[in-house]
């Protein structure tokens, strides 16, 4: 980076005279200072106290990292000993971003757990208070001194929902009449459920079933018809934006693969589009209902054209399975996620890409876009849940551990955590399960709103009705749950 | 109607195994260890295959069960449609799978995992009975001449005390396919004449049987060779039964030769040859062993093998906490206890006990020498602890269960928490620090589910510690009488110091399956060094009176393939510091070595260097062109016997052997003015340990008759006589 904006950018952090630089400044630093309000990160209490560079992290520095990163010696460039000069980053670029500690060299340096990648080196690691604070620096955004303002963006973003009425049906919205109930096999179990929707505009709820989608009317809660799947099992159930057109995506595993799209009101089938040799994964429909996104285990997103079949282009970005696909509510970007923890934002229009969204470290499992398009929500096996800012790529609010397992007595180490399903309802509010065996429901500043109990099987799927007044879990025994949203609490 | 399915399912899944059920850990986990799922080349690989990962031969069921029906819900396993389950697609070949078709859709494997996944795929309720021992039968098997091949049976006792025949389960191989082959069904096919062992593995055991394959009877009859003790019955039982003689004993020569490059680490000189051959016949080997184990030179000797499996440096990097000093105190210890003939029990006890200053006591060096580094690592020193002490390897141990021995993650874990609390504190000066055990330190933790592990002794049942320092206890259950384990150890390493073989090989790796070649020798062994009070000295003696040790090395008809069962000697070039140590003895020669005082023996010397030790290093070019250990790691593989061209050159016309040559030797023998016949007999004597023949002598004549005093012609007869291979082996 160029040292002069920097110099510009530290020089205007007055008391309470926070501005806007000019030119390359405001370029550089457009994305932390632009996203305002600024409000603290969650890990800041009220009443805790403010760490500082000048206070508590350059005491740490001086102690275990100047010998060989200070104004005497400065190896890979870095030079930890100002304020500037440890912004600026040393051969390999900056070494802490605010708020963003998996983006923070400087902090994966000192936590690494492999010897020989930890700093500093050939000694044990930081007394872990030390390393708390620095944490807390980052995290609270790089303040400088005591009257410094945080660098860190926004922990959230406010919702306006007018942006979904726009893709209201005209006429009543589309629910299916006369279609046959597919019974199972005698003696055979239920598939778990892979796959789960609700239309947006209807009380009509898909679900995953051997060979077939069950569909089922929210209000009763009962099942009113059933869609044959005969290309083997639905992995993929999405709604178009009208609630008009139900797409199917599944197939047979290492075998076949492929998209159905359905009428909903008639059962009849509008298209089939892709030719996998695997059962497709991930799917979504753009809201206009022009394009169709696939991926699975060959690695690569498909996007194919509805009105003709015709490919329109493929990414190859991705180095794993890709687990996970959805459209923006406006249709201009879409995001994919893969089983290594990949996640990237795309341009519809072109394929290009916008943003590559890192932090997650394992199998991103489920990602749903909030109805204003300015966020997105991922969970991941890593037992992270995440909201986006789909403008800057960068985290707005980070739950390491939103589905905590109990731990039962005598049992160490890891707990499986993953998050496995997620979806965001009209209001913004989000409803998420994991293999904790808990749905949970969080409002638009990722606080818990209430939590519901799976007993007897791991919730894989969510769906909200198109009300938002029912909240509906599908579980690995092939079950259905729905519970009725209370009130939001009185503030 | 639907719900009360769903109701009715549930209850299924909850109830989890039923009665007559396939169980997860009973039943499937062998099909995937018996078709090979979990072997290390696939699914079993640390990072899986194609996406798939399971544990290594299956150490974690708890873990693949989650990776087969949880990871991926409803693709690995598929309870709606249980034959469209990817397990049994991929298993059988019907869609494409790296490691192709492992069973088909008839068998029996297919069968239980079919009804498995029919039921829900349900995991194990409670505990589920594990194998506590597998037996192979028959035990033993001798083939004569065209035999029918055998088959083997596998039985696994529970916990539960039920037994059950694996055989459909197992994995079978042979450790000498060209002797006996056994297929994957455990049908064993004698192949070739030879001993070998068969083996057979499931769940976490190996068990061996051994198969003899003779040829058809072809007037084989035993020689009846003298017994000198226990060892000669042992070794002449196992040779009857594979029809092999032992050759002849050595001669005088010979042995005089062996016994001084064996106990001394060098030949004997002309007057200890002359004095030994000339002396009168009765017990005078017995009386020269006895003489050579209290000599000064086998005190050396041994310490300096001592000094080499611990990795004894002198470093001057201070945070390895290996200074000179502290090799220096760690090298005088072990001298003091081997010159004392301290039982090897109280010596091995001591240095685990340790505790104080590295640069004063001595023994707590253990602790910065076995492994070099500037922080105490308590897994490496384990492996390490356990490799010497014990010659078993463990490491393979810390991330899943031994493949071919019975060690488990456990037994690792609880091994490494009794050095979890060994801590080194900077001391009075950079140089110095104090290693004790904190008993207060945390013990390791479990690799797979975390747990902290108790320290627990290799195979033991509880944790060690009561109320003891948890390296006392270590050190006392190391070396009880009633630990096999460390008596078999020293006895074979023992032995394989005098025959360049152990009696399990390499000496640095016995599990079950790598036996012993002579198993009840190796047992005896253990006993009597148990006998003896740990006394290796008495040991030594009992191997250096036998026939088996005395022995020549010329074979006979029947023994010619031998390289097992020491039925002769074995030819062995010279370990490099006894090599080195020889030229020096041969020649007077008074050779210096970087870092030492003069009159330094090559046995004596270790690397002292100014900086750091965790590297390899020899510091000496002579050392290291002959294979001496770069004591860069504890392995016993360290030190190598091979011959390589730069050892030839360095022969030839190395800078060693032209200083050894021209440091005055030939001059002195010329002054003596015995005459050319008396000077060419000492050098013989000197460098071969024998007279030279008729021919020889007349040959050498020739070329010393023009001039009598030239010592040009001695000096190439030194070099000739240096440069054979007669000289550089022990024969």
């Amino acid at each position: 980076m160029n040292p002069l904006p920097f110099r510009q950018f530290v020089s205007i952090r007055e008391p309470g005279t926070l501005r806007v630089g000019r030119g390359l400044a405001c370029i550089v630093s457009a994305t932390i200072l632009l996203t305002a309000p600024v409000k603290v990160v969650a890990a800041d209490k009220p009443k805790a106290e403010v760490i500082t560079f000048k206070d508590h992290v350059k005491p740490i520095l001086r102690q275990y990292c100047l010998k060989c990163h200070g104004n005497d010696e400065q190896n890979a460039d870095l030079n930890l000993q100002t304020y500037a000069t440890l912004l600026k980053g040393g051969s390999g670029g900056a070494v802490v971003k605010p708020g963003r500690l998996e983006a923070s060299v400087l902090f994966q340096a000192i936590t690494a757990t492999d010897d020989a990648a930890r700093m500093p080196p050939k000694s044990p690691p930081l007394p872990a208070k030390h390393i708390q604070l620095i944490r807390r620096w980052i995290e609270t955004g790089l303040r400088e001194t005591r009257v410094s303002k945080s660098l860190a963006p926004a922990a959230t973003i406010t919702f306006n929902p007018s942006g979904n009425a726009a893709m209201k049906p005209t006429g009543p919205p589309a629910m299916p009449a006369g279609l046959p109930v597919i019974k199972r096999a005698p003696n055979s179990r239920r598939l778990p459920v892979l796959a789960m929707a609700a239309s947006p505009w209807a009380p009509l709820l898909a679900v995953s079933a051997y060979q077939h989608v069950r569909l089922f009317d929210i209000t009763t809660r009962k099942e009113i018809g059933s869609l044959p799947f005969p290309e083997g099992i639905p992995q993929v159930l999405r709604f178009s934006r009208n609630g008009g057109v139900l797409l199917v995506a599944g197939g047979k595993p290492v075998q076949v693969g492929s998209v159905v799209l359905f009428d909903v009101r008639t059962g009849k089938r509008l298209a089939q589009l892709g030719d996998e040799l695997d059962a497709v994964m991930s799917a979504d429909i753009s809201p206009d209902q022009r394009l169709v996104g696939l991926g699975g285990s060959g690695r690569t997103v498909k996007v194919y054209s509805t009105a003709d079949g015709v490919l329109k282009y493929k990414l190859t970005r991705h180095t794993d399975w890709i687990t996970a696909l959805a459209f923006s509510p406006d249709g201009k970007q879409f995001a994919s996620g893969d089983r290594a923890g990949g996640l990237h934002l795309w341009n519809t229009s072109n394929g290009g890409l916008l943003f590559s969204l890192s932090s997650h470290r394992a199998s991103i499992r489920t990602i749903s876009w909030r109805s204003d398009n300015k966020v997105l929500a991922s969970g991941s096996e890593d037992g992270r849940l995440i909201w986006w800012n789909t403008k800057t790529g960068f985290t707005s609010i980070s739950n390491s551990n939103p589905h905590p397992p109990q731990r039962p007595s005598g049992v160490f180490g890891k707990l499986p955590n993953g998050v496995l399903g997620a979806r965001f309802g009209t209001d913004g509010n989000l409803l998420t399960c994991g293999r904790d065996g808990h749905a949970r429901f969080w409002d638009v500043s990722g606080r818990q709103l209430r939590t519901f109990k799976v007993a007897t099987a791991i919730p894989i799927q969510v769906a909200i009705s198109h009300d938002g007044n029912t909240l509906v879990a599908g579980d690995s025994t092939g079950q259905v749950h729905f519970w009725a949203r209370m009130p939001p609490a009185k503030q | 109607m639907v719900r009360k399915s769903i109701l009715l399912l549930l209850l299924a899944t909850a109830q989890g195994v039923a009665a007559d059920g396939p169980s997860f850990r009973r039943d499937v986990m062998p099909i995937l260890f018996r078709a090979g799922c979990n072997q290390g080349t696939c699914h079993g690989s640390s990072r899986g295959k194609d996406g798939f990962s399971l544990s290594l031969f299956g150490y974690d069921p708890k873990g693949d069960y989650f990776r087969l029906t949880r990871e991926i819900i409803g693709r690995r396993v598929n309870v709606a449609a249980p034959r469209e389950s990817l397990l049994l697609l991929k298993a059988t070949g019907a869609v494409p799978h790296t490691g192709g078709s492992r069973f088909s859709r008839d068998s029996a494997y297919y069968k239980t995992l079919l009804e498995w996944i029919g039921q829900g795929a349900p995991d194990d309720v409670g505990a589920v009975p594990e194998p506590v021992e597998i037996t192979l039968s028959p035990t033993n098997l001798l083939f004569k001449g065209q035999a029918k091949p055998v088959q083997t049976t596998v039985t696994a006792r529970y916990s539960d005390g039920t037994k059950r025949d694996v055989t459909s389960l197992a994995l079978f191989y042979s450790n000498n396919p060209d002797t006996a082959g056994i297929d994957k069904n455990g049908l064993v096919q004698p192949v070739g004449q030879g001993d070998s062992y068969v083996f057979a593995r499931f769940s976490r055991f190996t068990i061996g049987s051994e198969v003899i394959v003779l040829p058809e009877a072809a007037g084989y009859k035993w020689s009846n060779p003298p017994v000198h003790n226990y060892i000669d019955k042992l070794v002449h039982d196992r040779l009857q039964k594979l029809k092999l003689l032992p050759s002849a004993l050595a001669d005088d020569d010979t042995f005089v030769r062996r016994v001084y490059l064996d106990l001394t680490g060098a030949p004997p000189s002309s007057e200890q040859y002359r004095r030994f051959v000339n002396a009168p016949r009765a017990e005078k080997r017995a009386r020269l062993i006895d003489e050579l184990l209290q000599s000064p030179e086998f005190t050396d000797l041994s310490t300096g093998l001592w000094a080499e499996s611990v990795r004894l440096m002198g470093g001057g990097y201070t945070p390895t906490a290996t200074d000179l000093k502290a090799a220096e105190a760690y090298y005088q210890w072990i001298r003091k206890q081997i010159q004392q003939n301290r039982p090897f029990d109280e010596f091995v006890y001591d240095q685990i006990t340790a505790s104080g200053s590295n640069l004063r006591d001595g023994p707590t060096n253990l602790y910065t020498m076995l492994v070099h580094d500037v922080r105490f690592k308590p897994k490496a020193f384990a492996s390490d602890f356990s490799q010497l002490f014990l010659g078993i390897q463990i490491q393979c141990a810390e991330c899943h269960n031994h493949p071919f021995d019975r060690w488990t993650m456990d037994d690792y874990y609880g091994f490494v928490s009794f050095f979890t609390g060994i801590t080194r504190k900077p001391g009075a000066e950079p140089r110095e620090f104090y290693i004790f055990n904190n008993r207060s330190a945390a013990p390791s933790r479990h690799k797979v589910d975390g747990r902290p592990m108790i320290a627990t002794v290799l195979g033991g049942e509880r944790p060690a510690t009561a109320n003891l320092d948890s390296r006392v206890a270590l050190a006392r259950w190391l070396t009880s009488p009633q630990n096999d384990l460390f008596a078999r150890n020293i006895a074979n390493r023992t032995w394989a110091r005098f025959f360049h073989r152990g009696l399990v090989e390499p000496v640095d790796d016995l599990r079950i399956s790598n036996p012993p070649t002579n198993g009840p020798l190796l047992g005896e062994l253990a006993t009597r060094f148990v006998k003896y009070d740990f006394d290796q000295r008495a040991l030594i003696r009992d191997i250096c009176n036998s026939r088996t040790y005395q022995l020549a090395s010329q074979p006979n008809a029947t023994n010619k393939l031998d390289d097992r069962q020491f039925s002769r000697a074995r030819l062995r070039r010279l370990r490099a510091d006894v090599l080195l140590d020889s030229i020096i003895k041969v020649t007077e020669w008074d050779r210096p070595f970087r870092n030492f005082p003069k009159g330094t023996k090559a046995i004596q010397f270790y690397p002292r260097t100014p900086g750091d030790t965790s590297q390899p290093l020899w510091f000496d070019d002579f050392l290291k062109t002959f294979g001496r250990s770069s004591r860069n790691s504890i392995c016993s593989c360290e030190t190598r016997g091979e011959p390589t061209l730069s050892q030839t050159l360095h022969m030839i016309v190395g800078k060693n052997i032209s200083n050894a040559i021209n440091a005055g030797l030939v001059t002195r023998l010329l002054q003596r003015g015995d005459g050319p016949s008396a000077l060419i007999e000492e050098l013989f004597i000197r460098c071969l340990s024998r007279k030279p023949t008729a021919e020889e002598l007349a040959a050498m004549l020739k070329l010393v008759a023009e001039d009598v005093k030239e010592k040009a012609p001695y000096e190439d007869i030194l070099w000739s006589l240096l440069n054979s291979t007669e000289f550089s082996f022990n024969h």
